[in-house]
């Protein structure tokens, strides 16, 4: 009994660090993502991140799903339709199915990702509309690491994550598959911070984030995200540093959560 | 000097113009006080000054509009999102043809790390 013990609760903590706990169907934040230069904050555009309970005959999956749309102003100018969609199990959010759906300024492309988790391998399939107005398709199969998640995944298995348990300096790699492409994500925590949102006075982990071989992300630790320290672990406020100024966004509203 | 000013003034005066009538409006407050800026360094270091008179009331006039115009759209301008009925029906094709791709793949319960 002595030994079964320790052995049950390391076994318990094990299971429950790979389970989803945080996330439900229903769930629905939006966010304004804005243009800062010298502090004159310039609106661009929505962007949601929704949950939904999606039924096959077999089985009930999450579906996971973020958009970002330009407020109407901008339509004229440069108009952003992008949706980003995930469809993963309820359980571990191993994702299965991905579909990317971009229209940015007018270029489209579609991307569809199939997951074989037991084969290690992602089938993928690109979709993209030739100046003639036929659409050029690419299909590929690609190898991939066993923890790659997509896009959508990953953002929300960083909710996921035990950060309580973390202390602050430590990081952690994630490896994502972005344009048949695997690439690692690196999320650092910084430590803790008392943020003014939308939703009230809210203590947040501030978390920083970097990519591995690649320059989309500039500087180190000043690409921030601030997840609030509580059991929801929602992302109330992000800033990205660009070539002029810095990107950000903020959270309007919140609803369906499960805490 | 003072031409060197006037021509600064009036890049900038037309910056924060064009500026003031694209979305990024509110980014036309910073041309728009360095045209000012710039238009009374001229009349300042200008000693003779009726020589530059014209150009100036033309900066200033200019700025006057565009930081009219800034201002009229920070305070009336709403953030709204436009038509995204599109994009609605895509993704509900989107999703009818995952469920069915959903069908035919084998869901297992895996866990990855």
């Amino acid at each position: 009994m002595k030994f079964i013990l320790p052995l049950l609760i390391l076994c318990s903590s094990y299971i429950s660090n790979a389970q989803n706990n945080t996330i439900v169907a229903g769930e629905k934040l939006t966010y304004t993502a804005s243009y800062n230069m010298s502090g004159l904050l310039n609106d661009l555009a929505q962007v949601t991140m929704e949950t939904s309970e999606v039924k096959t005959s077999k089985s009930t999956l999450l579906k996971l799903k973020c958009t970002a749309t330009t407020y109407s102003k901008w339509d004229n100018f440069f108009k952003i339709r992008d949706l980003y969609e995930s469809y993963v199990s309820p359980k571990t959010l191993t994702p299965y199915l991905y579909n990317r759906d971009i229209n940015e300024g007018g270029y489209e492309k579609f991307m569809k990702y199939t997951f074989s988790h037991k084969t290690k391998t992602v089938s993928s399939i690109m979709r993209k509309p030739r100046a003639d107005g036929s659409i050029w398709e690419v299909k590929k199969s690609v190898k991939i690491g066993g923890s790659t998640r997509d896009l959508v995944t990953t953002l929300y298995h960083i909710r996921n994550l035990d950060i309580h348990k973390a202390n602050v300096g430590d990081s952690q790699n994630f490896t994502v598959l972005f344009d048949n492409k695997e690439t690692v994500v690196r999320i650092k925590l910084l430590g803790k911070e008392t943020l003014n949102t939308a939703l009230g006075r809210k203590e947040c982990y501030k978390l920083a984030i970097s990519l591995n071989n690649s320059n989309v992300l500039k500087g180190s630790n000043d690409n921030v995200i601030w997840l609030t320290a509580d059991e929801n672990k929602i992302p109330v406020y992000a800033k990205f540093k660009i070539a002029v100024g810095s990107g950000e966004l903020k959270i309007k509203s919140a609803t369906g959560l499960k805490y | 000097m003072k031409k060197l000013f006037l021509i600064l003034g009036f890049i900038a005066a037309i910056l924060a113009l064009i500026l003031a009538v694209t979305p990024l409006f509110k980014i036309a407050f910073i041309p728009a006080i360095a045209a000012l800026l710039f238009g009374l360094l001229t009349l300042f270091v200008s000693k003779d000054k009726q020589q530059y008179k014209k150009p100036i009331q033309l900066v200033f006039l200019m700025t006057i509009i565009a930081l009219v115009l800034t201002t009229y759209k920070t305070v009336y301008t709403e953030s709204e999102v436009g038509n995204t009925e599109q994009m609605e029906q895509k993704e509900e094709q989107l999703e009818e043809e995952s469920i069915q791709e959903l069908e035919d793949l084998e869901i297992d319960e895996l866990e990855i790390e």
